[in-house]
């Protein structure tokens, strides 16, 4: 199995630890992913889509006619690069008159693109491969307990991501609960973590989040697990600002999925950057007898 | 004042026609995160309304235009009991805007970073070092060259020039 890997703008050049633990994951479970040239921009469903749908659509086009479509097409560790190709090949789909009106643009770059290159998102492929997920775990998650956040992009617009329920998920439950961790139930799970709406009023984006992390810590977890980098730029950065702003005291360390599947593969924290997340978890990994030589 | 202007209300429907179906029930506004944390200032049923009306001095020409706080979470996508896909009329009426000029600082600086690069965050020196310190390849990203024909092509970067002045 192989996928053509699209990493878009903020994994790449602003949280590289994240990519590492995908790609170390992959790696162990098997599954080749190919370095394609050339990409952009997906570009971000919460900003240019926002501003300009047609140049949206333009890029995204372009983006997915680069796929080799070796046997699973693309994947992203992104839920916001997931929605945008999803989207594209969604509305390009739908609609001939838009297909022929991007490709003319396409055609200006010696481009064309079909609408027929596959999307998955990283947490869908861990999901379908999740008995090779089990036979790779030398070190179950033993005391993580868990507050997923599934984020919006990943889920909705379930016509577009087709996916999982909107509302009632269980797919990242089920990978955090094969990895011998506990997911725990909270209030907030299902809320959006505020982030897009940071672009616009950051006291709104920062009262979002600020919630949720009440919510998480009255819950009881000890950590949260999440799948897309703006929600991990929320939730990992944010919580020195509110704690300035409100004199709370939030310590919630927060661990991309991949990260914590890594973990539990045997690969050790040290390997996976985690020293560069803004919440150290290293407290919480040495409470658990996970080495932290962070 | 409030003008009612009917080739606007058209060309939403025209571009999706699931503004017609509202019924005005306010499912989305009660189901929608940031309505509820605005006390109402942000309301996706309000917002349909003057779609329905055409009021395009409020929706269009009103500086700092509440439908910039939609975090499009499409909560009320989903809910709406009669699949009114509000977000795509919410980004219509949003790239309405971005024409005429008028959009938050933040989406023109990520629209400059694309038209600069591509990409909407260049790769720093120390992010570059990083990559190799992780053992990750470098990252060839697009030729700038077709990029800009690209936005050249769908007016992007007169609207992005339009919106900085």
């Amino acid at each position: 199995m192989s996928y053509d890997i699209f990493l878009g703008c903020v994994i790449p050049a602003r949280l590289p630890f994240l990519e590492a633990s995908g790609r170390k994951v992959f790696e162990k479970l098997g599954i080749k992913l190919n370095d394609i040239e050339g990409f952009s921009c997906c570009p971000d469903p919460t900003g240019i889509e926002q501003i300009d749908h047609k140049t949206w659509l333009t890029m995204g086009a372009r983006n997915l006619s680069l796929s080799k479509r070796g046997n699973g097409s693309i994947i992203s560790f992104c839920s916001g690069c997931v929605e945008t190709l999803k989207g594209v090949n969604y509305f390009m789909n739908k609609d001939n008159k838009v297909k022929d009106e991007i490709n003319k643009i396409l055609k200006k770059i010696g481009k064309n693109y079909d609408g027929k290159t596959n999307v998955k998102h990283f947490a869908e492929v861990l999901y379908e491969n999740l008995n090779k997920v089990k036979e790779n775990i030398v070190k179950p998650l033993e005391g993580f307990k868990v507050a997923i956040h599934y984020g919006c992009h990943y889920l909705r617009p379930s016509e577009i991501i087709n996916w999982d329920d909107p509302f009632d998920p269980i797919t990242i439950d089920e990978i955090i609960k094969t990895l011998g961790a506990e997911s725990i139930d909270y209030d907030l799970k299902m809320e959006c973590c505020g982030n897009p709406v940071e672009k616009s009023d950051m006291d709104l984006s920062l009262l979002m989040i600020d919630n949720k992390f009440k919510s998480i810590q009255q819950s009881g977890a000890n950590c949260v697990a999440l799948v897309c980098p703006a929600c991990f730029q929320q939730f990992d950065f944010k919580q020195r600002e509110l704690n300035k702003k409100n004199n709370s005291n939030y310590k919630i360390p927060i661990f991309y999925l991949s990260e914590l599947v890594a973990l539990a593969f045997g690969y050790k924290p040290e390997e996976l950057g985690l020293k560069f997340h803004r919440v150290q978890p290293k407290t919480l990994l040495e409470s658990l007898q996970f080495s932290a030589k962070i | 004042m409030s003008v009612i202007n009917f080739k606007l209300r058209n060309q939403v429907i025209k571009h999706n026609a699931s503004l017609s179906y509202c019924y005005q029930c306010s499912t989305c506004s009660g189901g929608c995160p940031v309505a509820l944390l605005t006390q109402g200032k942000y309301n996706p049923r309000k917002i349909i309304e003057m779609a329905i009306l055409g009021l395009q001095n409020k929706l269009i020409k009103e500086p700092n235009s509440s439908i910039w706080l939609c975090s499009t979470c499409q909560k009320c996508v989903e809910l709406c009991p009669q699949k009114v896909e509000l977000t795509e009329i919410f980004t219509l009426l949003k790239n309405k805007i971005f024409e005429d000029g008028k959009v938050p600082e933040a989406f023109l600086l990520q629209g400059q970073a694309i038209l600069d690069s591509g990409i909407a965050i260049p790769y720093s020196k120390a992010i570059i070092s990083r990559r190799e310190k992780l053992g990750l390849p470098e990252i060839k990203t697009a030729p700038i060259k077709e990029i800009k024909l690209l936005l050249k092509e769908t007016n992007f970067e007169n609207k992005i020039l339009k919106g900085s002045k």
